[in-house]
């Protein structure tokens, strides 16, 4: 089952992995919203989180934000987050913050499916 | 259309009661009550934006309910409008100096309520806005410092145009006993007044670990790591990320010594080009195992180094993308013999920016060493 919000796409791998579809933008304008789509998947049970940034052309420093929550948000659950298909915009935010270190990439949605599930 | 104004009618008379809220929905989402008691119960559940209410009711009147609402600091700054029958109602209401905002006398004419009820709400939305504006002001004049050192064959030039509403941008220095100088420079993560005040706290975690610090290490990768772990164990903070960039300055030396903490990377620039100091590491608030390293650089004569945050980078140019380290790069070397770089590299890249102005909090920090051969062309 799919469930669409007004920007995020989330789509259920297994009982605790789900990947998010970005969308063209994570910014100050959506953050919030993704941080509480976010939210509603770790109540009913996702632990690791698979973000597909395939169509991202926007990241700022708020959107980034909102990642790094849910972050603290799952590592003590043991959980996970990971960035898939990561576009250049996307690429230049995490190399200056040097977060690679904490979010591993994958080429694909599916390597990483692969990687998780 | 309704807006998203919540009005509270309170009414024992039922038709009266209906009358009004049928009028008032309007435009605004409205509840009802039939006296002051089953008015405080509403309140309770949710604080209404405006509070019309009858006198003389049973249980609890008019009277006693506006005291209530009065002592509470939460309702305390509702609009209230009473509506009287008596005169000798309106003569108690001339006496009242505070709380009651205004009266209108029954019978009276629907659209003469309206109207008031219009303004009243018009009158705290400005106020509203004003004050969310003068705190923001306020945290904004505190995060930053009101002079810079002045130091022989250097010059130091330091710009900030914060936002009222949002923005975490902070900055500070300190001269150490060993002649020394170190310089912060900070974002808080997130948008809204309250960047504003984890900003303030967070530059206090800064202020006071330096503080601390500073008798017994020269490495501002020690005190990142410290400011880091603390960062992570405190309640209060929890969910706050940072990029810090610590810098620590011996002029006799033209030495820079610094460690960054997922900051902009700042620009070394001189006369024949730019380049970024490169080497940096994680944010702080994600990791509390997080490693910091301290990196020297030795400033050459006539270069400047220059240290901004994401406001600038993040600006969004004409072309839809942001300005990123490149623009920044471009707008810093453009710049450098310029009178006032810091001013000439903000309009460059207004210049090509989608906007006329700035959509976050703007930072620059710019040291030059001056050297020998340098003079002010544009002096006297």
């Amino acid at each position: 089952m799919q469930v669409t919000t007004m920007t995020f796409t989330v789509e259920p791998c297994n009982q605790d992995t789900v990947i998010v579809r970005i969308g063209k933008a994570l910014d100050f304008r959506n953050a919030a919203e993704f941080k509480s789509t976010c939210q509603t998947q770790v109540r009913s049970g996702a632990r690791n989180f698979i973000l597909d940034f395939s169509e991202t052309g926007i990241l700022d420093s708020t959107g980034l934000g909102s990642i790094f929550s849910l972050y603290r948000q799952v590592s003590p659950l043991e959980g996970q987050v990971v960035f898939a298909a990561v576009s250049r915009p996307v690429q230049v935010v995490v190399q200056l913050t040097r977060t690679y270190k904490v979010f591993r990439q994958f080429p694909s949605v599916d390597a990483a499916k692969e990687a998780l599930v | 259309m309704t807006s998203d104004y919540c009005i509270l009618v309170v009414e024992d008379e039922h038709t009266l009661r209906r009358l009004l809220e049928y009028r008032l929905s309007k435009q605004y989402e409205v509840i009802t009550a039939a006296n002051g008691e089953e008015a405080l119960e509403r309140i309770e559940e949710r604080i209404p934006d405006l509070i019309i209410s009858d006198i003389m009711m049973p249980r609890m009147d008019g009277f006693a309910l506006q005291n209530a609402v009065q002592s509470q600091k939460e309702t305390s700054a509702v609009p209230f409008i009473f509506l009287t029958a008596k005169a000798d109602e309106q003569s108690r209401l001339k006496g009242m100096r505070t709380g009651v905002d205004d009266y209108i006398t029954k019978p009276f004419d629907i659209e003469q309520l309206l109207t008031r009820v219009e303004r009243l709400l018009e009158r705290t939305k400005v106020f509203r806005t004003q004050l969310d504006g003068k705190i923001g002001q306020d945290f904004s004049r505190r995060l930053m410092p009101k002079n810079l050192p002045d130091v022989e064959d250097y010059r130091i030039l330091f710009q900030n145009k914060p936002k009222e509403h949002g923005g975490g941008d902070l900055f500070d220095w300190i001269k150490a006993d060993d002649g020394s100088y170190l310089f912060t420079i900070g974002d808080v993560m997130g948008k809204g007044l309250q960047a504003k005040f984890y900003a303030f706290s967070f530059l206090g975690y800064v202020r006071s670990t330096v503080h601390t610090m500073l008798s017994s290490t020269r490495s501002p990768a020690e005190i990142i790591t410290r400011v880091n772990q603390m960062l992570m164990d405190d309640q209060v903070m929890e969910e706050t990320f940072a990029s810090l960039l610590l810098m620590r300055w011996e002029p006799e030396e033209n030495r820079v010594t610094y460690a960054n903490a997922g900051h902009c990377r700042p620009l070394l620039v001189g006369q024949d080009g730019a380049d970024v100091v490169e080497y940096s590491d994680m944010i702080l608030g994600l990791d509390p195992q997080a490693v910091f390293t301290d990196t020297a650089i030795t400033l050459p004569e006539n270069s400047a180094l220059v240290a901004y945050t994401d406001g600038l980078s993040e600006q969004v140019l004409v072309t839809e993308q942001m300005a990123g380290e490149e623009g920044i790069l471009a707008a810093a070397q453009h710049s450098f013999r310029e009178e006032d770089p810091i001013d000439s590299m903000l309009k460059s890249i207004l210049l090509k920016s989608k906007n006329p102005e700035f959509g976050d909090d703007i930072l620059v920090f710019w040291l030059q060493r001056t050297g020998l051969n340098w003079f002010a062309p544009f002096a006297g």
